[in-house]
């Protein structure tokens, strides 16, 4: 989807179980739900 | 599976996202209702924000803030860089941006709920952030020129739009040629069914 839209040089990473605890924690692990952090540019 | 835009009334949609930002807005820490994500400065610390210039900002700046992760787990915006922040909600991000970028450089923070932008607006004034403004505006039609930023930063937020494709070809938009997108969003292992989609409380909670 990233790729689609013009951006190359993706990156996904630290991966962080941002509901834990929370009112949304159910659902999130019913999806298998994480946050991540993600990177990537507009070719130069 | 059908199209997700057939699926979702983003109207709809986006009127129960307002309102969840307006709960947050006038209570951010859940006490009255809970939220079903964790706010505040201690969450920011957990999901690895960098604490300066996090330590530079006060409670008030912070108590709405509502991420789901890091978009500065590569590092802050560097000194005079052009920043776009989609759905600033509460302004943290923003305002950390602000900080990070000086005087030289500049941010736009974009969001569609009124309660959050006046939150933002108000801590800038504060704060004495001259080189950092608030725009209303969807992030599917970001109200900014092409080629503008150097970087667009987000954090939680692109998940709550069913035209995903339609804002990263905004970034791509906003961004100068050589320019980066470093945000962060929730992002699901397993598929989500056809039904669960069609369930906008799923969406917002």
């Amino acid at each position: 989807m990233i790729t689609g839209a013009g951006l190359v040089d993706v990156e996904l990473a630290n991966p962080l179980d941002t509901f834990a605890g929370a009112g949304g924690e159910a659902s999130a692990r019913e999806f298998g739900t994480l946050g991540y952090s993600i990177r990537a540019h507009k070719q130069a | 599976m059908a199209d997700i835009l057939e699926l979702v009334d983003v109207d709809e949609l986006r009127h129960r996202v307002r309102q969840k930002y307006r709960d947050v807005d006038a209570d951010p820490s859940g006490t009255q209702h809970a939220h079903h994500f964790h706010t505040g400065r201690a969450h920011a610390v957990r999901l690895g924000y960098p604490s300066h210039p996090l330590s530079d900002l006060p409670e008030k700046a912070c108590e709405a803030f509502a991420g789901v992760g890091n978009p500065f787990y590569w590092g802050g915006p560097k000194p005079g860089e052009r920043v776009v922040d989609l759905g600033s909600g509460a302004g943290m991000d923003s305002l950390l941006a602000a900080l990070w970028v000086g005087s030289e450089g500049s941010v736009i923070g974009v969001d569609m709920t009124p309660e959050m932008l006046e939150r933002s607006r108000s801590m800038a004034e504060k704060l004495g952030l001259k080189n950092v403004e608030f725009r209303e505006g969807l992030i599917e039609d970001l109200p900014v020129e092409d080629g503008w930023a150097d970087v667009v930063i987000s954090n939680g937020v692109i998940n709550l739009c069913p035209d995903k494709i339609g804002v990263y070809r905004q970034i791509f938009r906003v961004l100068r040629p050589g320019g980066r997108m470093t945000v962060a969003d929730i992002c699901s292992e397993r598929p989500v069914p056809e039904e669960a989609l069609r369930d906008i409380d799923l969406w917002t909670g």
